[in-house]
């Protein structure tokens, strides 16, 4: 018992002892010293007596073992924190061993193309309206890029789009509609798809024109698609891809595959770098409309049953809008210093 | 179109609003306005002034020196009209304003004289041609008013984006319709004209009266010929009021004959032509198809050949005009003149543009003829358009008007149902307010069974003719706006989500987390790099499509070598064209490319900096085409496409069945213009087919319980030799227990010999029943040796055999 006794008061005076030392040391190879005098494994006065331990009376022995463990517990708390000190202090001094501040090993930061980040943002928005997305040929015939849409080619309004031909039959597509024929030949209603890819007409490059740009068709075929979801669905898309306290504004307009027809424009609430919100001018981001019954009847669906909505967007433009681009040919042109700004 | 607020007030008088203000309701009723032009914008700074004193100037005796009262008190100008008087009213420009031309007025003396300021005649305020003298204004007005809108004079020219199917809209009279309806509308009397007495003489194919026969030839393509006869016309300058009209619509005026067929043309959308008589053998007009190689000379001086049927305007010789296109210039109106006989026809809207189309011209009245004239109209425009030459040309008008009339028109009817209506809007409209909404748009409703029956007006009979077009109009009149917002349920489609477009964005994920930056390249090309040739290219560069998406991002490697760059890494995913798909259109398959070129990473001092490298753009395209065509594919070296990579250094990415579906490689150097810093640029290209490829299910195979041991063997292999084929002889030939080879070292030089290099292979080995012993694994490599020296008479690299890692 007695022994014991000793052993414990022997270790509770260690343990201030070695609380005295660690504080007294100035740097951290004295701190090491100290480690080792206390707590090292083999010399270590910690160790020593625990070594006695077989000494005592084996009833005392987890009493005294218990106390060891935790002294060794707070001293080597005293330790780290002394550590933590001197690397504070090392800091502190400005004389570092590893200057931490200096940049990381860089990777090269890959990026969509701009008009690519539009297109899958409007893609997503839809998908969560029960939107797939669809796809169809670039090089068409007259059929499916004017007849089939109700767009008879004596007529002025296939002069709206000047359009490519191609030597040996067939035109370069001059709108992403000829998607709507395609899938409607392909599949019944309901359809809900949106058509992205590349159309092209005959302009010359200038900071608004050029002669292969990105659209998406959007086509809705159902019973009992109405004006009203027409409206709704669109405006729908628009606050969410614009913005909350967006204003959706829908005007007559003429495409000979809708009817009605429309022109949807929006304002955008902006706030300023002062805090004030301000909105935008009306911004005109699509054409759209009802289908045309003929359009329908063209690929054998009954008019009298389904109706539908469709629409044609340019994400180029929108692209433009929403980054603050001002020519079109920047978005062709492929200037890593311009791409690498959607990383 | 051209549209004057001025005139649109004067045939709407009820229009009391301002041009922002009519341009607003004009977009919401679909006909958006591009601009608006304040026609006296020029002249803002002109005031009225009055002349107090005139007195001549001491040093010259044409000049006067007067006192004008501009507002401010009296001050002292320098004048040289012969027409200035005290007491009288002028524009008058003060010092510091501008005139038309942006010229401002400054303080100056003239013969020693101050002056300050300017008092205008017409010509200098752009308001005509009138520079006789100073413009002296009627009445008594307050010195200093603003001069335009004081006068009357300020207009707004807004220009008008008319869609292809709305030719109503191409007046003055059509805009003024939908902006106060129908009933709105007022033919104003215009200054000095009378209503004559003329009798209409109908009839078919030929009228006789005035002096005159009219005859249509061909009347599937002239639906109906009004013509009139003006006698002792003397032309001359239009006045200006009717000079004004027109400018302020943006035409020019020309004569007074000429202007009052384009006033006409401009307020009721209906084009006429006036024929010199005299020059009208005769005197007789007939209608009919050009004959093979006539040819006509026209108004613009060109000499026009003709297409055989194209329909002309003629006299029993020869070609006076291309119907609806344009007049010639043998029967021009011009000072001579004295007797007009003026044309008032409508033209079948396709032969016209054929005919304009196939000259490669388009004028004010083809445009009109192509999108519809409204057959109803021709007899109101030619006796207004006879009004207005008897008062500003004088002469009699032949008391008889001609109508050829082979085609008689009757006012379409459509049945239209109020619960179509409610199908398609999904608003219900009761039969009373759909005829209120329409009838003011001109059309006539009347009772049918469980329909509205209603009558077309000629102004929207090429349109609307349709239950559905009249359903538009009923919501375009409603307003698109008062429509709710609110989203029913929908069904989902039964169309997948496209299987490219998704692996697109699987490769674009895979390509941009490896820092590569995603280009868009256009599908053109020039003659050598597309095989598919556009028939009416924008340039010589587009003249093609092209065969390859990579030529498109060399390109575009080309332009950031030229803008200092060196480290670039782009892709683009399209289409590519070749000859001979199936009738008689391109066969086009989708493709991936990709292009690289410097650094692997961006510098970092704590590493060598290393460019990308065969071993680099290999590993990249077994990745690609591990995502395109998931583990089926093999990428070997091979010639793909030997005008653009460099040979020798160039992989063919094949599919499982053999057949190729990509290359990669270094891009020859004549290739891609390239500055001496660059560094070599890398290339691939991938078929992507149509992705329609499934990805399989991972299939989960048990971890290994027992350990790994793995084995280092250098093997001496003769540069005849592809490692290739010992590689796979090692995967295939090596035992079940042989779990993995890799390749770790690559050495020559030192002890190996010349004509070899020595491989280190990585041989792991494991077993699935139990842990390997050394000596079995050492024995199974003994085999493998042994079998190797057999196989392919490769012997190890001495002493460089023994444990792996």
């Amino acid at each position: 018992m007695s022994e014991a006794g000793s052993l414990l008061d022997e270790l509770r005076a260690l343990e201030r002892e070695a609380q005295d030392a660690i504080a007294g040391t100035s740097d951290p190879a004295a701190l090491e010293r100290v480690r080792i005098a206390f707590l090292g494994r083999r010399e270590g006065r910690v160790s020593r007596i625990l070594r006695q331990l077989g000494g005592i009376r084996p009833e005392a022995r987890p009493a005294v073992g218990a106390e060891a463990n935790r002294v060794k517990q707070v001293l080597r708390g005293a330790l780290e924190e002394r550590e933590r000190h001197f690397a504070h202090e090392r800091a502190d001094t400005g004389t570092p061993a590893l200057d931490l501040t200096l940049p990381g090993r860089d990777r090269w930061r890959g990026a969509r193309h701009p008009v690519t980040r539009v297109v899958d943002e409007i893609c997503d928005i839809f998908a969560r309206l029960g939107f797939t997305r669809a796809r169809g040929p670039e090089a068409e015939t007259e059929w499916y890029n004017f007849v089939a849409l109700n767009t008879p080619l004596d007529h002025p309004a296939a002069d709206e789009q000047d359009t490519l031909y191609l030597k040996g039959g067939g035109l370069l597509r001059s709108h992403t509609s000829p998607v709507q024929i395609r899938i409607l030949e392909e599949y019944r209603p309901p359809v809900r798809i949106l058509a992205p890819g590349p159309a092209y007409r005959r302009d010359t490059w200038d900071a608004t024109h050029a002669p292969a740009f990105f659209q998406i068709e959007g086509l809705a075929v159902d019973e009992g698609i109405t004006f009203v979801d027409f409206k709704a669905t669109l405006s729908e898309f628009a606050r969410r891809f614009w913005g909350p306290g967006t204003r959706v504004r829908f005007r007559p307009s003429y495409f000979p595959f809708t009817e009605p027809s429309a022109e949807v424009d929006v304002k955008r609430r902006v706030v300023g770098a002062d805090g004030d919100v301000a909105e935008t001018a009306w911004l005109e981001i699509m054409g759209a409309g009802m289908v045309d019954p003929a359009v329908l009847e063209n690929v054998g669906i009954d008019p009298e049953r389904y109706s539908g909505w469709a629409f044609g967007m340019g994400p180029a433009r929108i692209a433009m809008i929403k980054y603050g681009i001002t020519d079109i040919r920047t978005l062709y042109e492929n200037d890593i210093r311009f791409l690498s700004q959607f990383a | 179109m051209n549209v004057s607020r001025r005139w649109l007030q004067a045939v709407a008088p009820g229009l009391d609003l301002g041009a922002g203000e009519i341009a607003s309701r004009l977009a919401m009723l679909g006909a958006p306005v591009e601009g608006v032009t304040d026609l006296t914008a020029g002249i803002a700074g002109v005031v009225i002034g009055r002349v107090e004193r005139v007195r001549r100037h001491p040093n010259a005796d044409r000049l006067t020196v007067c006192e004008v009262d501009g507002g401010n008190g009296a001050v002292q100008v320098v004048c040289g009209a012969p027409n200035v008087r005290a007491g009288a009213c002028y524009p008058f420009v003060p010092v510091g304003a501008r005139l038309p031309g942006n010229v401002r007025i400054k303080r100056v003396r003239i013969r020693g004289q101050e002056s300050r300021g300017m008092l205008c005649s017409a010509r200098e305020l752009g308001l005509g041609t009138d520079h006789r003298g100073i413009l002296e204004l009627a009445g008594q007005f307050d010195p200093g008013s603003p001069f335009a809108p004081t006068v009357g004079l300020d207009d707004h020219r807004l220009d008008i984006e008319v869609s292809p199917n709305r030719g109503d809209l191409l007046s003055h009279v059509g805009v003024a319709r939908e902006l106060v309806g129908e009933g709105g509308i007022r033919l104003a009397d215009l200054p000095g004209t009378i209503e004559h007495e003329l009798a209409v003489r109908t009839g078919s194919p030929a009228v006789e009266g005035a002096g005159v026969r009219v005859r249509i030839d061909d009347p599937r393509q002239c639906w109906r010929y009004m013509a009139a006869v003006v006698s002792g016309v003397r032309v001359g300058p239009s006045p200006e009021w009717l000079a004004s009209r027109l400018r302020a619509a943006g035409a020019h005026p020309i004569n007074n004959v000429v202007d009052a067929t384009n006033y006409v043309l401009l307020e009721l959308g209906q084009p006429l032509h006036a024929f010199d008589l005299a020059r009208v053998a005769g005197p007789e007009i007939v209608v009919r198809g050009a004959r093979q190689g006539e040819t006509v000379r026209t108004l613009d001086g060109e000499q026009r050949k003709l297409d055989e049927g194209m329909l002309l305007i003629c006299d029993p010789g020869e070609a006076l005009a291309i119907a609806g296109v344009m007049g010639g210039s043998e029967s021009e109106i011009g000072e001579g003149t004295t007797d007009v006989l003026l044309e008032c026809a409508l033209f079948n809207p396709k032969g016209v543009r054929a005919a304009r189309r196939a000259l490669g011209m388009s004028t004010d009245a083809s445009h009109r003829f192509e999108r519809g004239v409204d057959p109803a109209g021709l007899e109101r425009a030619i006796r207004r358009a006879v009004s207005i030459i008897v008062a500003t040309a004088g002469g009699e008008p032949a008391p008889t008007l001609l109508d050829v009339c082979p085609r008689p028109w009757r006012a379409p009817v459509v049945m239209l149902r109020p619960e179509r209506v409610e199908q398609l809007l999904g608003v219900r409209f009761e039969a009373d307010d759909i005829v209120d909404l329409l009838e003011p748009l001109g059309y006539r409703c009347g009772p049918a069974a469980g329909a509205i029956k209603v009558t077309i007006p000629g102004h929207r009979s090429y349109d609307t003719l349709r239950e559905v077009d009249l359903i538009e109009e009923i919501a375009r009149a409603h307003g698109y706006d008062r429509f709710p917002d609110s989203m029913g349920a929908f069904r989902p489609g039964t169309v997948p989500d496209d299987p490219l477009l998704r692996l697109h964005d699987r490769l674009r994920t895979t390509l941009v987390g490896r820092g590569f930056l995603e280009a868009h390249t256009t599908a053109f090309a020039p003659a050598d790099e597309g095989e598919v040739e556009v028939l009416n290219p924008v340039s010589a560069e587009e003249s093609h499509l092209r065969r390859t998406v990579l030529f498109g991002l060399l390109h575009a490697v080309e332009h950031n070598f030229a803008r200092g760059a060196s480290d670039i890494r782009l892709f683009d995913m399209g289409a590519v064209f070749g000859a001979g798909g199936s009738g008689g259109s391109p066969r086009e398959t989708n493709r991936l490319a990709v292009a690289l070129t410097g650094r692997r990473r961006p510098r970092h001092w704590s590493v060598e900096d290393r460019p990308w490298d065969e071993w680099e753009l290999r590993g990249l395209a077994e990745e690609l085409v591990a995502v395109v065509l998931p583990g089926e594919c093999s990428v070997e070296p091979g010639t793909f496409d030997s005008t653009f990579f460099e040979e020798g250094c160039e992989f063919l990415l094949r599919a499982a069945d053999g057949s190729v579906v990509g290359g990669a490689g270094k891009v020859r150097a004549d290739r891609v213009s390239a500055p001496v810093r660059a560094g070599p640029v890398w290339g691939l290209e991938l078929e992507l087919g149509d992705g329609a490829r499934g990805r399989p299910d991972p299939a989960f195979r048990p971890l290994p319980a027992f350990p790994a041991v793995e084995r280092d063997l250098a093997l001496l292999i003769p540069d005849s030799l592809p490692a290739r084929r010992v590689l796979e002889f090692l995967e295939n030939g090596g035992g079940r227990d042989l779990v993995g080879v890799s390749v770790f070292d690559l050495f020559r030089g030192g002890d190996v010999p010349g004509t070899h290099r020595s491989v280190g292979f990585r041989l792991r080995y494991q077993s699935g029943r139990r842990t390997l012993t050394d000596s079995a694994v050492d024995r199974a490599v003994r085999r493998l040796v042994h079998r190797l020296k057999e196989e392919f008479g490769v012997e190890p690299r001495v002493g460089a055999t023994g444990p792996g890692r």
